[in-house]
């Protein structure tokens, strides 16, 4: 079990590394550098351009220029995000607790959502409920995310105005009382959670239908029939248990999805995330931030599916040595 | 020489020993009723995109009138509705399809390339090579492929379609070769490839025509999604400014123009997406059901 988190570790360890690297490698082979990029400006001389280098160490040689951005970014060093005039470390601190939040929601919402879908469909395996449900299963994976983020922007804020158009929470919340606060947060967190929700649990729904059919066959299966069990009982008891094993592995695996997710919800619904701050830094062309926001996208990812093996293993008691 | 076989007239045919494993899998998947239908909607949205010039009612980039004409509602005029610059939508929707799907086959042709050759060399040297490229993989699988193409397309200020092209394939091979690479383990110790080996056959010929051949079906499944992926992916890098670059019309470029103001101009984000998750749905489908139809074999 140790020797396996071990390995885990490293194996993680050894991604980042290469991760950074590949970071890097795109910085150092796109034409130019941020500062012929974002400073187009013709006020700006030549040799302010190449004081700004000199500063920021991109006259050295390659490799030494690696060693640095390692090394920086081992200290969480991110660079300096032009736009927002603050360090990039700075600017995704205060975002991320927000995506955070967004993907937690809609990571628990839609495992419960499509396991309880799922559960409902192989319960009447085969019959029009099923099939339909199917259906609107395959119609939700095969969605743009930003696409029904707009749409659902359309119909739940603007032709039915039940819920704020954008934004984390009210202007005026500050001078709430807690409970308030509260409820004025979640009400703010509705629509782009359940956007989020919507288009993660029907990938989890067709997973976990797909799990639960595989395990019907066993013959743990068939002692419970025969032991007089109802349908019902044997689903959520003897079925459903030994299905949830690979639904470990499946939120690993919708990590990259739901992040990438984040991106479009929060800039659509003015979500103050990461995901909002790096699309608006493409606007912007704040190189460095969107760079940052790679990279820790990237790392979160990582840590996410390495979460979800070690958890495998813990939940896994033939693992569990 | 290939055995004979000869009809009445005395014309002489080679015997077909076999189907080909894909055409087995084709016709079994034809025979499902949603596959069908699904080929039929992928086969007119296909023709819509190749005869756009002949279908649509209007020039996708002309703006005739640009005061009373823009952002006009849905109308028998213009079915769709009009722009912001008083363009007809139906007709940049149609022009949308085909620069969309041209680009969603082109990536993939350059994915599969890329992901089968990668994958069948990982796979056949083994070894110290193997683990070496796997690890490079799994780092390139956990970057989400679209901050991976954030990073690369805004490091590049100034790009081409076919650079974005080029861009969307090269970053869609690494779940593909995943796949070609296990198979190709799995089968390179197989009683025929040691046969081929025994018979004296060079290893690219065991390649190309022992191993290979027994991997058309997982990579006609994975070119199936695959486009399905890129025209997403497509359209979100469009929709974020860093995809198909305006004036031509792509169906994220479309919605992109029409996003900030969603409210007045919600024809503009319904009617192009409508068409993209229709040609997604109906990719998944025939996806789905070509990998059934492989797994029954």
């Amino acid at each position: 079990m140790f020797r396996y988190i071990a390995q885990r570790l490293a194996q993680a360890a050894v991604i980042v590394a290469i991760v950074a690297a590949i970071t890097f490698a795109l910085i150092h082979l796109a034409p130019g550098d941020p500062f012929s990029a974002t400073m187009e400006n013709p006020n700006v001389s030549e040799a302010v351009r190449q004081t700004l280098r000199a500063q920021y160490g991109f006259d050295r040689p390659l490799p030494e220029q690696f060693v640095k951005y390692v090394n920086a970014l081992a200290h969480g060093e991110l660079g300096w995000s032009f736009s927002h005039e603050r360090s990039v470390r700075e600017v995704l601190a205060t975002a991320l607790p927000n995506t955070l939040l967004l993907m937690v929601v809609a990571l628990v919402g839609s495992f419960a959502l499509g396991i309880v879908i799922a559960l409902v469909q192989v319960g009447r395996r085969g019959s029009a409920t099923d099939h339909a449900l199917s259906g609107v299963s395959l119609l939700f994976i095969s969605m743009p995310d930003f696409w029904l983020a707009l749409l659902t922007l359309l119909t739940f804020a603007y032709w039915l105005p039940l819920f704020p158009v954008g934004g984390a929470y009210d202007v005026m919340s500050e001078y709430w009382g807690f409970g308030h606060r509260v409820l004025d947060r979640l009400w703010h967190l509705a629509l782009p959670a359940l956007t989020l929700t919507a288009l993660a649990s029907a990938a989890v729904a067709r997973y976990q239908r797909a799990a639960l059919l595989d395990v019907l066959p066993a013959d743990y299966i068939r002692t419970a029939r025969l032991k007089g069990l109802t349908e019902r009982q044997i689903l959520r008891r003897h079925a459903l248990r030994n299905a949830l094993l690979p639904i470990i592995t499946m939120i690993g695996l919708s990590f990259p999805a739901l992040l990438t997710g984040t991106f479009f919800v929060e800039k659509i619904f003015s979500w103050p995330g990461m995901g909002y701050a790096v699309v608006t830094a493409i606007g912007t062309r704040d190189y460095q931030l969107v760079m940052g926001g790679v990279i820790i996208g990237s790392i979160m990812v990582t840590f996410g599916s390495l979460l979800a093996d070690l958890l495998y293993a813990l939940a896994d008691p033939r693992l569990r040595r | 020489m290939p055995w004979q076989t000869q009809d009445f007239a005395g014309n002489s045919a080679p015997m077909r020993l076999r189907e080909s494993p894909l055409g087995l899998a084709v016709r079994r998947v034809l025979r499902k009723r949603s596959s069908r239908v699904a080929f039929f909607v992928l086969g007119v949205i296909l023709l819509v995109g190749l005869l756009a010039p002949l279908i649509a009612p209007y020039d996708p980039a002309a703006q005739p009138d640009i005061v009373f004409g823009k952002s006009l509602p849905p109308s028998f005029a213009h079915p769709f509705g009009t722009d912001l610059y008083s363009r007809d939508v139906l007709s940049r929707v149609i022009y949308g399809a085909r620069l969309s799907l041209m680009i969603g086959v082109l990536a993939t042709i350059v994915s599969l390339t890329f992901g089968v050759a990668y994958g069948a060399v990982a796979g056949y040297a083994g070894g110290a090579l193997d683990t070496v490229m796997m690890r490079v993989l799994d780092a390139f699988l956990s970057i989400p492929r679209l901050l991976l193409l954030i990073g690369v397309l805004v490091a590049w200020p100034d790009f081409s379609i076919g650079a974005l092209v080029l861009f969307l394939g090269l970053t869609g091979w690494f779940g593909l070769s995943r796949i070609v690479r296990g198979q190709v383990l799995a089968l390179k110790h197989a009683e025929f490839v040691t046969a081929a080996q025994a018979l004296g056959a060079s290893r690219r010929r065991i390649l190309w025509r022992h191993l290979l051949p027994n991997l058309v079906s997982p990579i006609v499944v994975a070119a199936t999604l695959g486009v399905a992926h890129v025209i997403v992916l497509e359209a979100g890098l469009s929709y974020i400014g860093i995809g198909v670059p305006p004036p031509l019309a792509s169906w994220g470029n479309i919605i992109q123009e029409g996003a900030d103001q969603v409210a007045t101009l919600w024809w503009m984000s319904l009617f192009p997406g409508l068409f993209m998750v229709l040609t997604v749905m109906t990719l998944n489908i025939l996806a789905e059901a070509l990998s059934e139809a492989h797994a029954r074999r």
